[in-house]
């Protein structure tokens, strides 16, 4: 057991960290814990349940804009974070027997409809929302914020780390391989996916609250911006769809990728990020997670492993 | 409410629409790709003819030529960089790839043209007087170009052997290639057709509309609700759904505003998704 020790160590580390890190290391920190805790949350829809979509900025924003305006009417940052979580995942609650029936390319498409509906109607609302003008917010002390949004990260990975080894993420795996099976079978799949759906929304609605917190600002183009969306799927695809330690490896790598090409080549910087999307869907699907534990890190623990291994060999045969 | 004019723009914009939006259907129904770069060509297209004109002094009739190639080559460069590798993978990759190209291609363009905006006010302006009111020349001679090329593709697919051999690949690829029909030269042919409309819908759309690097973003997702309205690798039904949303999001920003009325198409889109996946003229799509 050598997986044990070296997790609660780098708990520890990260931890006391805010006593050694500069404000530099800090704000580095504080967006990456917020990546790896929407990285986890899509990994739940779209890694285990399969259910891929592009609209996890909409609940993103708009726990941002529900969070906003709860901090500007007088409520402390954690409880207007609650109400945003909360908001969220109504929106969910309300959107996912509705387009929970699509799937594949629809689903995937029609929740990116969505958030752009979302983003207009920010823009369009504009005596709530104050419009393209956006919402100015006291900055909140970035040691509360680091803790705050580490103990949601922390959360999620326990979260999918105990789900990876639990009936109910087998379940959720079943509907991944072959919905129509797993209905069969008895997995109540209808309202397994929906209330998966309404989970994989709360912690973006939470994150889009600290984040406007932690810029003290926000409008329309940053709370909706696509490019949050690309960099969480370009992690958990980079990491591995529907494993444990996927998202956690590729938002860190992409974290630091991320930083060191907009340090030295802010201009391609971008390009270069939806490069190694390509590379990682051409040459590496399943991610980094599963070529390495395949490989060298057997030592990491999977729950149930051989079921997974049967899992992957039909799929690959397909 | 001057439901007429309105309808008349609604139906001068839906053009556009159409032109886009078929280029992405044709790739859909022959490769199940959906091209989420398409609107970005559209945005080197208008951006190029954009430089070509004002910047190099080339006629208007010549950026409606020569761009429709360019990016006829990009969409192939794309074709056999990326998109041949993952076609016979899982759909979402393909989205992803996509996904990725469209971000590389922006910020190309960016770093080309720059983030501001870029017109062409200068060609044909005016307008002239029809059925009794005054349309703007520039929207009637893109509608009339956009609505030209699409029933050329329409009756290229229809009428000449390469066209059949394309549509034999849509219905149904594993009998096309017992047929000795090569389906990588079909899926070559029409990726860069496809590439092709949108890059001409993009010089279109330069003398009316002012584009930047990120235009693509804005007019793809509208061209991806009119096919799923239409019925995705339905042809005709992309066709009649660009003018349907063309006129609705003409009236609705009437009504309620330009940011509302550009919202409402996507409603339209997420209210046929879920009463009607399969769009209205569609085939829908083969697992």
């Amino acid at each position: 057991m050598r997986f044990l020790p070296l997790s609660i160590l780098c708990v520890a580390a990260l931890a006391v960290l805010p006593f050694v890190a500069g404000s530099y290391g800090m704000s580095f920190m504080i967006q990456t814990l917020i990546f790896i805790a929407l990285a986890y949350s899509w990994n739940l829809i779209g890694g285990y349940a399969g259910y891929t979509h592009f609209g996890q900025v909409a609940f993103f924003g708009l726990g941002a804009y529900v969070g906003s305006l709860a901090v500007l009417d007088g409520t402390h940052w954690l409880v207007a974070s609650l109400y945003a979580g909360v908001a969220a995942s109504l929106l969910a609650a309300v959107l996912g027997g509705v387009m929970l029936r699509l799937k594949g390319p629809y689903f995937a498409i029609g929740m990116f409809g969505i958030a752009r509906v979302c983003e207009s109607l920010a823009l369009g609302l504009d005596n709530i929302t104050q419009g393209g003008t956006g919402l100015y917010l006291v900055v909140v002390e970035q040691l509360h914020l680091y803790y705050a949004v580490g103990a949601i990260a922390l959360l999620m990975v326990l979260a999918t780390w105990r789900l990876d080894s639990s009936r109910l993420g087998l379940q959720l795996l079943s509907i991944r391989e072959d919905e129509t099976a797993a209905n069969a079978l008895g997995v109540r799949t209808t309202r397994l996916k929906i209330g998966t759906f309404v989970a994989s929304a709360f912690v973006p609605g939470v994150c889009g609250c600290l984040y406007a917190c932690y810029l003290g600002y926000i409008d329309p183009a940053t709370a909706f911006a696509p490019m949050t969306e690309l960099t969480v799927i370009a992690m958990v695809l980079l990491g591995g769809m529907g494993t444990v330690l996927g998202p956690l490896v590729g938002a860190a790598l992409m974290s630091v990728v991320n930083e060191v090409l907009w340090a030295r080549l802010p201009e391609i910087y971008l390009a270069l990020v939806g490069v190694i999307i390509l590379i990682a869907v051409l040459y590496m699907p399943r991610g980094i997670v599963n070529y390495a534990q395949r490989r060298a890190w057997r030592w990491v623990p999977v729950a149930r492993g051989h079921l997974r291994r049967m899992a992957q060999r039909k799929k690959e045969a397909a | 409410m001057p439901v007429f004019e309105l309808l008349v723009a609604g139906i001068l914009l839906g053009g556009l629409y159409a032109l886009m939006a078929c280029g992405l259907n044709l790739v859909f129904g022959v490769m199940r790709v959906i091209n989420f770069a398409h609107g970005d060509l559209l945005a080197v297209g208008a951006l190029t003819a954009v430089s070509l004109v004002a910047g190099m002094h080339m006629p208007y009739l010549a950026a409606l030529i020569l761009v429709p190639l360019m990016t006829a080559a990009i969409g192939l460069l794309m074709q056999y960089a990326v998109i041949r590798h993952i076609i016979d993978g899982p759909p979402i990759m393909s989205l992803l790839a996509t996904f990725a190209l469209s971000t590389i291609v922006v910020n190309i363009s960016l770093l080309i043209w720059g983030g501001g905006f870029h017109g062409l006010s200068t060609v044909l302006g005016g307008s002239i007087p029809l059925l009794g009111m005054d349309v703007p020349l520039a929207r009637l001679v893109s509608f009339l170009v956009a609505m030209a090329a699409t029933l050329g593709v329409w009756w290229f697919l229809r009428s000449t052997r390469f066209g059949k051999a394309i549509r034999s690949v849509s219905q149904a690829p594993e009998l096309a290639v017992i047929s000795g029909i090569s389906i990588n030269q079909v899926r070559n042919v029409t990726f860069a057709l496809g590439a092709a409309m949108a890059g001409l819908a993009g010089v279109l759309l330069a003398p009316t509309f002012a584009s930047d690097a990120q235009l693509g973003a804005r007019f793809g997702i509208k061209a991806f609700a009119v096919i799923i309205v239409g019925g995705m690798g339905s042809y005709p039904g992309a066709m009649a759904a660009a003018l349907l949303m063309g006129v609705l999001e003409v009236f609705a920003g009437y009504l309620y505003g330009q940011v509302l009325g550009a919202a409402t198409v996507f409603l339209a889109m997420l209210v046929v998704l879920v009463v009607r996946p399969r769009g209205l003229f569609g085939i829908g799509a083969r697992a």
